[in-house]
């Protein structure tokens, strides 16, 4: 649907469709096979289409990353710590006793073991410049990969391809208008080499352009959201080597996580992007220092214990977790670290960004 | 920040061709349309004596009793381990007092001893039914279930009806909502029928009573229409759908037909064409961004108190208080057999300092503090008002009592901010608490949702 009041179709096709399709020629699925491949105007958008897992890297028998295996989750907790043994026990020292950990958590020492994913590899980006002893090393060689989310849900089903998020999140990353984001390229020489391109950041609005199987195609359009999305607009420098590219860090990334009802939003501080890219599609990793205390807050407004229940995720448990292995922006107060290096693993397909008036003023503004 | 009327003006709109609209004499803040100009009619349909149909502020038309309490339902409902309520026909709100949980929220098991177990009421002491004479008979869709205690009980439709004790006078639909309530039993006020065409609905939002089609599309109007005239031709058709009425469709109560080109008719309702927004999604009201395009409501609820104000979040639009703080109110109900409320001042309120602070109320002071009222605060409605809370205890106190604040409150139930929304519109802790804010938690005050689920 085009919004007459919203957006210039006028606009839209001089700026974006006519080009592309005055280039047939040169449009992505034409280009698929092409080396150095420049998009048309300098300029490819990508649609996010499947969250595929918060930076995980799993091995086939997970005895590599969770050598003692998975963590128990809310239901197992509750049995252990409330035994069918025949005592009387009221509602407000058991049930309201555990939700009260949830929305109220602390980081005292956990009841429970909790065990953390280890290992010598993990997906993710040297974030801060330092090799240091709890980092890791790429699949690829690179060193001082930062990713301490992944030694905190790495060895919770929740958060693996078997868990709920991982069935569930990626068909509603998809899905719910919430959770649409577009990444747009522009200034780009090259698709395969290019040392100076702009990636700007949007949440969009438009559903994604599928196929018959329900595979996502590239060369659907996406409109930026004017109207409620303004503060998700960013942008950041970047430059693609060997057909990757890498951001500098955007100073803040918020990335909607619209699960069960009503939408959340989690914040990447200094995010950055390491995508594969195609003309077709991009692949690779979202990542940056995530808030702590909103992102615990946002998988607990998302996901009720029942469904965390399913996949064995214990938030009080995940929150000490996070606390004990947050690893930047420490509070100037308290010196305790706010936020954890991370990353979500992202799918993305091309699409053309439908721009509009109103964004230059929202851009301006937040200048 | 936004004015609460500022924003809300193309939400009124409609009013505005009414003259319904006033602007405040200093220009700031002016006044909502006097909700007594527009009330939204309904169908008389054959009811018993002593019962009748009130038109209330926020749910619109619901039967009530002969004093005009309304009436509530108590459908039956699918909960994770299990039904709650009742079937038609079977009416189960009887004396028994319950003292464990039901444990039909998973992944909790019941058997668990209730909180204020030595007071708690039982079913019949909240929900008093509507008795039928032995006598009675059935009226149209009004019939008479058979209790178990050997009373008979006046079913609407087919389900048992109730009163609240949470209702006080006419008009307050304090026991329950229409909207969405997530996964809890809880009880429905009994609809009257609205006076709307078969291809219309009305739908319940927090800010009044908008017509929908019957295929849950939002209705519009323009305001370069005239009275029974549309000028939405060419051009506008692209965007703009006239919701056609069929050729045998007549005048009736605020709804009219138009002959829009020979032997195209076109419905009105208060002499406005009505259209339907090409490509909009169900629900949604996205065509009111168009300037001159309004959402048609049969009726507004009334302002929020004055100081109240209205937020852009990356959501839709939410209820702020005077410093843009994001609005939340609270929802409870146990999770015993017969799923009592504990969301109001006068139920345990061990449920809602769980889940504000880990069962502290000092804590929960501080990371959902009430919205204070001012000590004169009046509304002149009877859905928002001000009310003492003790907040050590969290239930009602005496005026000045020690200690007690006086807070705004919504239904009669205090509303609140949260301490980690830094920004206006930031909207952290909706869905804070148990099965996503329904059960025991916290909720938005949404005005306008265009994501997530429907609670406006």
């Amino acid at each position: 649907m085009i919004n007459e009041h919203r957006y210039s179709f006028s606009l839209i096709a001089s700026a974006l469709l006519l080009p592309a399709l005055a280039c047939a020629a040169d449009s992505p699925a034409a280009a698929s096979s092409k080396v150095n491949w420049v998009p048309p105007g300098g300029r490819i958008g990508y649609v996010l289409t499947n969250e595929v897992s918060w930076g995980i890297r799993e091995t086939p028998d997970h005895k590599e990353e969770c050598p003692n295996g998975f963590n128990i989750g809310p239901r197992e907790q509750f049995a252990q710590l409330y035994p069918k043994d025949g005592k009387k026990r009221t509602l407000v020292e058991t049930q309201l006793e555990r939700e009260g950990q949830i929305w109220s958590p602390d980081t005292t020492p956990d009841e429970f073991p909790f065990y953390e994913a280890t290992g010598k590899y993990a997906l993710g980006i040297d974030l801060d410049g330092k090799d240091t002893p709890e980092d890791f090393e790429s699949d690829d060689g690179r060193k001082g990969i930062d990713n301490q989310l992944f030694r905190v849900v790495g060895c919770v089903r929740n958060y693996r391809q078997e868990g709920e998020l991982g069935i569930i999140t990626t068909k509603w990353r998809a899905q719910k208008p919430f959770n649409r984001v577009t990444f747009e390229l522009t200034g780009v020489d090259s698709l395969e080499n290019d040392p100076d391109v702009t990636v700007s950041y949007y949440r969009t609005l438009d559903t994604l352009l599928a196929g018959p199987t329900g595979n996502y195609m590239p060369g659907g359009s996406q409109r930026v959201d004017t109207r409620w999305g303004k503060r998700f607009i960013g942008t950041a420098k970047g430059r693609i080597v060997n057909g990757v590219l890498e951001t500098k860090p955007f100073d803040q990334l918020l990335m909607p996580e619209d699960g069960m009802g009503d939408p959340a939003i989690n914040i990447f501080r200094t995010a950055q992007l390491r995508l594969k890219l195609t003309p077709e599609k991009a692949e690779g990793l979202l990542g940056g220092f995530i808030d702590v205390e909103q992102w615990y807050y946002a998988m607990n407004t998302s996901w009720a214990t029942h469904h965390a229940a399913y996949g064995q995720a214990s938030a009080a448990s995940i929150y000490k977790a996070l606390h004990r292995l947050a690893d930047g922006f420490p509070d100037p107060r308290t010196h305790q670290n706010t936020a954890i290096s991370g990353y979500l693993s992202i799918k993305l397909v091309q699409a053309y960004v439908v721009h509009s008036e109103a964004e230059k003023n929202i851009v301006a503004a937040k200048r | 920040m936004i004015r609460l009327s500022n924003v809300l003006e193309s939400l009124l709109a409609v009013s505005v061709l009414a003259g319904s609209w006033v602007a405040a004499a200093n220009g700031t803040v002016p006044d909502w349309p006097d909700k007594s100009l527009v009330k939204e009619q309904y169908e008389s349909v054959p009811m018993p004596p002593g019962f009748q149909i009130v038109v209330t502020e926020q749910e619109g038309p619901v039967f009530a009793d002969a004093r005009g309490h309304t009436l509530y339902t108590w459908p039956v409902r699918q909960l994770r381990n299990g039904p709650v309520g009742e079937r038609k026909g079977q009416p189960s709100c009887d004396k028994t007092v319950y003292t464990v949980n039901s444990g039909l929220m998973s992944p909790y098991p019941g058997g668990f001893e209730l909180p204020d177990v030595a007071t708690r009421p039982s079913c019949l002491d909240q929900w008093p039914p509507a008795l039928a004479a032995e006598d009675a008979k059935p009226v149209g869709k009004w019939t008479i279930a058979q209790r178990k205690d050997g009373l008979k009980q006046w079913a609407y439709d087919g389900y048992p009806l109730y009163t609240s004790v949470l209702d006080h006078q006419p008009g307050t639909v304090n026991g329950g909502i229409s909207g969405p309530t997530g996964e809890v039993g809880v009880r429905r006020p009994a609809a009257a029928p609205s006076m709307v065409p078969p291809q219309f609905t009305v739908t319940t939002r927090l800010t009044g009573r908008t017509l929908t089609t019957i295929d849950n599309n939002s209705v519009y109007a323009s305001s370069k229409d005239q009275p029974d005239k549309s000028n939405c031709t060419a051009q506008c058709l692209t965007d703009w759908k006239p919701i056609v009425a069929p050729a045998y469709a007549r005048p009736r109560g605020e709804f009219g037909v138009i002959e829009r080109s020979p032997g195209i008719y076109q419905w009105t309702f208060r002499k406005q064409p009505l259209y339907t927004h090409n490509g909009e999604p169900f629900n949604k009201m996205y065509g009111s961004d168009v300037p001159g395009w309004y959402n048609v409501y049969t009726q507004h609820t009334p302002r929020p108190p004055a100081e109240f104000t209205v937020q852009e979040s990356p959501t839709g639009l939410v209820l702020g208080d005077k410093n843009g703080k994001t609005v939340y109110v609270y929802m409870c109900a146990d999770d015993a057999l017969d799923q009592l409320a504990c969301d109001v001042p006068d139920s345990p309120q061990v449920y809602r300092f769980t889940v504000c602070g880990g069962g502290d109320p000092k804590r929960c002071l501080e990371r959902f503090p009430y919205v204070a009222a001012p000590k004169d605060a009046k509304t002149g409605n009877l859905l928002w008002s001000a009310m003492w809370i003790d907040p050590t205890i969290g239930k009602k106190a005496e005026p000045e009592q020690t200690g007690a604040m006086h807070v705004w409150a919504y239904r009669e139930r205090p509303v609140y901010t949260h301490y980690r929304d830094q920004r206006p519109g930031d909207m952290t802790a909706d869905q804070w608490g148990e099965f996503y804010g329904y059960r025991n938690g916290y909720k938005a005050f949404w005005l306008r949702s265009d994501f997530g689920v429907r609670t406006e």
